[in-house]
């Protein structure tokens, strides 16, 4: 199989062939809304469903060209995709902290802080379920809860994730695709510039009512437990998740044939350590480890699910993208023109839809609007050296924006699960949008704006 | 070891309450509680996928609990023994295992009620807690079709304490599974109790003759028996030679055996895949209930 036409393929779709992808990113952002239980029981029928709405038609039509175009997705996108999720959260999921915590404002802030850091290099899905249960263990006897979990899913959940590809999936999506490893540190000054803001804020609101609370002690009611790390081991395997998506960017072994579909070797070496940083993990950490962290496949399970829907119905719309001017979404690639344009677009799709595709579907407007035509790893090199702007914005924008709703970003549902089922209520969809992220997050991406946009 | 509070989990499928009222009688061993526990699978409530935690969905499933627990608590309020019902959310075995400390239960119950002839005596959740628990598991199996030798057989398992059958191998688990019996004497009409000499490794070592063996193992649970009689439960020996598990599946045939206790090391995983424990194929392999006592 060859992708000599893959071009030609983008300029002939026509927009109808974007619509099961459309319907699979509204499907995941309304049935959870307006029908969870139908949702949760049935949404692997409903990605099947769009799924073959959109490879039915097209393998009938376009036959080998689209055959290579889906094996292509799903060999060069999806399964690393997956691969590299699962890892992170399995070998985060064999790590749990102990001890006793008092959740002080200033203890609270620097939990935040040290999640925000290890969210970069551990994921924010990982770092998240490594310090969301501790964090409202620290906070049990606190009267207002609420506000700090909003506040660990702004952080953790998020804006942390935007320093490295394995912080938050767009940027791996960015990386397969050509991206280099530590380009994503560019945006180092806008996420701090976010993180000093978020977490002045959350000390100012948390001071004010741990004050009002009284500053209710928590010490005394309970044994005191010495902070420790159980399967502190399981670092070393982060730092071989690291290690391998690293060389997969710097190493250059050649390529292989998978079902007719040209394969770095760099990469399925990478996936192949990826596992086995996961099998190891998991051989190597005692199963009450995982238990006590409430450790669960189903999760990675409803990723892989969900997201083989997403990445098959998005071949077509990312096609005609990478055609540019020459493809039916030629007024988008015209209208959204300026650098802040690009961070705000993407950021408010990001918000309402999941940002890994989003990414992925403005990184190709991007190339279809400077470079349609040139093949996507080149045209990213050229982006970056040539037009490297748009592209901080695109990445900014996905990751920062990804905390302003919880369908926003994987992590965001399952913080809010947690800190539900432990007893910390949680604002309505609606409600954490009113309450808190457009009175907090709007304006401080607006600062992000004016300092790195205008 | 005084039976005193009983822990049963239970996912209510059918002839759950006919498995608990066999229950009943321990009241004259000395049973005083029955913790009717239930757990809510993580799953069924929350990570909804991009939704959250489904708050509403675990009210209601822990108000239909409830309800169908009362109708149960009922009944062994008639019984004269007290009853509380604990509900919890996340995996079932970490679940029972911390209910079962927390509650400060004597034994667990657990297994399925009714077996279908496709499936095996005991699931992999059942082995699990069989293997990690501190407190004796009773395995039971209210109603089981199976087949042996091409025969199909169904079999409800009733009066259960009647004619219990002790595996011994002389080990710390199966001295203590020893007392436990005792502890049951009020309710055991006839006790068995059974040792297996694996002939080919006698001949092997030659470090003593088979016959000399045979009349130290006979005069040992002899012992056992006497311990039980003491109790005021009657009591016979078995001897068996050969591969264990099926000596020990003949000999509870054999003799009409109502259940079968066996001490279990709870070796962990791989030393039981190296290994193999003799408790879990028992458990595995034989259609009456089985009681491992750790």
């Amino acid at each position: 199989m060859q992708s000599g036409h893959s071009t030609d393929l983008g300029e002939v779709l026509t927009l109808w062939s974007t619509l099961p992808f459309a319907g699979m990113l509204l499907s995941i952002a309304l049935f959870p809304l307006f029908a969870p239980r139908f949702w949760h029981h049935h949404f692997g029928k409903i990605s099947a469903f769009w799924a073959l709405v959109v490879s039915v038609p097209f393998l009938y039509l376009y036959r080998g060209q689209a055959l290579y175009e889906f094996l292509h997705i799903v060999l060069a996108d999806y399964v690393p995709f997956v691969i590299i999720l699962t890892a992170l959260y399995t070998v985060s999921g064999n790590i749990l902290l102990r001890g006793t915590l008092v959740g002080t404002p200033a203890v609270n802030t620097g939990m935040l802080l040290i999640g925000t850091v290890l969210a970069s290099w551990m994921g924010t899905t990982g770092a998240s379920m490594l310090l969301i249960r501790p964090f409202l263990r620290a906070n049990s006897h606190r009267k207002n809860r609420t506000f700090m979990v909003v506040f660990f899913i702004f952080l953790v959940s998020n804006v942390g994730g935007s320093l490295t590809p394995l912080g938050d999936p767009p940027l791996f999506l960015g990386f397969l695709r050509g991206v280099p490893f530590f380009w994503t540190f560019k945006l180092f000054w806008q996420m701090l510039c976010v993180v000093a803001v978020l977490l002045t804020l959350y000390f100012i609101m948390d001071s004010y009512f741990y004050r009002r609370e009284d500053g209710t002690p928590a010490t005394g009611t309970g044994e005191n437990v010495p902070l420790s790390i159980d399967g502190a081991h399981n670092f070393i395997f982060l730092a071989g998740i690291i290690g391998a998506v690293f060389m997969s960017g710097v190493v250059h072994l050649g390529e292989v044939t998978v079902l007719g579909i040209h394969r770095p070797v760099q990469d399925l070496l990478r996936d192949g350590i990826l596992i086995l940083m996961a099998l190891l993990s998991l051989a190597t950490t005692r199963r009450e480890i995982r238990e006590d962290n409430e450790f669960t496949w189903f999760p990675m399970q409803e990723v892989a699910i969900l997201f083989i829907g997403i990445f098959l119905t998005m071949m077509p719309c990312l096609k005609i993208l990478q055609a540019g001017e020459k493809g039916h979404l030629a007024v988008l690639i015209r209208t959204v023109q300026e650098p802040y344009h690009y961070f705000w677009v993407t950021g408010v799709l990001s918000s309402f839809l999941d940002n890994a595709p989003t990414y992925l579907t403005f990184l190709s407007s991007l190339l279809g609007k400077f470079y349609a035509g040139t093949e996507a790893r080149e045209a990213v090199g050229m982006v970056i050296n040539g037009n490297s702007i748009y592209l901080k914005a695109i990445s900014a924008g996905a990751v920062f924006f990804g905390a302003n709703t919880y369908i926003g970003n994987a992590p965001n549902f399952m913080v809010r699960s947690i800190a539900e089922e432990t007893g910390t209520p949680m604002p309505s969809f609606f409600g954490y949008m009113i309450k808190y992220s457009i009175p907090i997050l709007v304006p401080c991406f607006l600062m992000i704006t004016l300092l790195f946009y205008l | 070891m005084p039976v005193e509070r009983i822990l049963f989990p239970t996912k209510f499928r059918e002839l759950s309450f006919n498995s608990l009222e066999q229950l009943f009688v321990l009241k004259q061993a000395g049973l005083k509680e029955i913790i009717l526990c239930h757990v809510i699978s993580r799953e069924s409530v929350g990570f909804v996928p991009f939704g959250g935690y489904m708050k509403d969905e675990e009210e209601r499933l822990r108000e239909e609990a409830t309800v169908r627990f009362e109708d149960w608590r009922t009944s062994i309020a008639e019984k004269g023994m007290d009853s509380k019902i604990v509900i919890r959310v996340g995996e079932p075995v970490p679940q029972i295992l911390h209910a079962a400390e927390d509650e400060k239960a004597d034994m667990i119950v657990v297994g399925k009620k009714k077996k279908a002839l496709e499936l095996p005596f005991a699931g992999s959740n059942t082995l699990e807690i069989a293997s990690r628990s501190s407190v004796p598991v009773l395995v039971s199996k209210y109603m089981v079709h199976y087949e042996i030798e091409g025969e199909q057989h169904e079999r409800v398992n009733e009066r259960i304490f009647e004619r219990p059958m002790l595996v011994t191998d002389w080990s710390e688990p199966s001295l203590r599974a020893v007392d436990f019996l005792k502890s049951l004497h009020p309710v055991i009409e006839e006790a068995l109790v059974f040792h297996d000499i694996d002939v080919e490794k006698v001949h092997k070592k030659h470090t003593q003759d088979l016959a000399g063996l045979k009349k130290v193992t006979i005069e040992k649970l002899g012992a056992v028996c006497d311990e039980l009689k003491g109790e005021g439960a009657a009591c016979e020996t078995h001897l068996g030679a050969g591969d264990v598990l099926s000596e020990i599946l003949r000999v509870s045939r054999d003799r009409q055996a109502s259940m079968i206790i066996v001490g279990t090391t709870g070796k962990g995983r791989l030393s039981e895949f190296i290994h193999g424990s003799v408790s879990h194929e028992v458990v595995k392999a034989s259609e009456l209930p089985c009681l491992l006592v750790p």
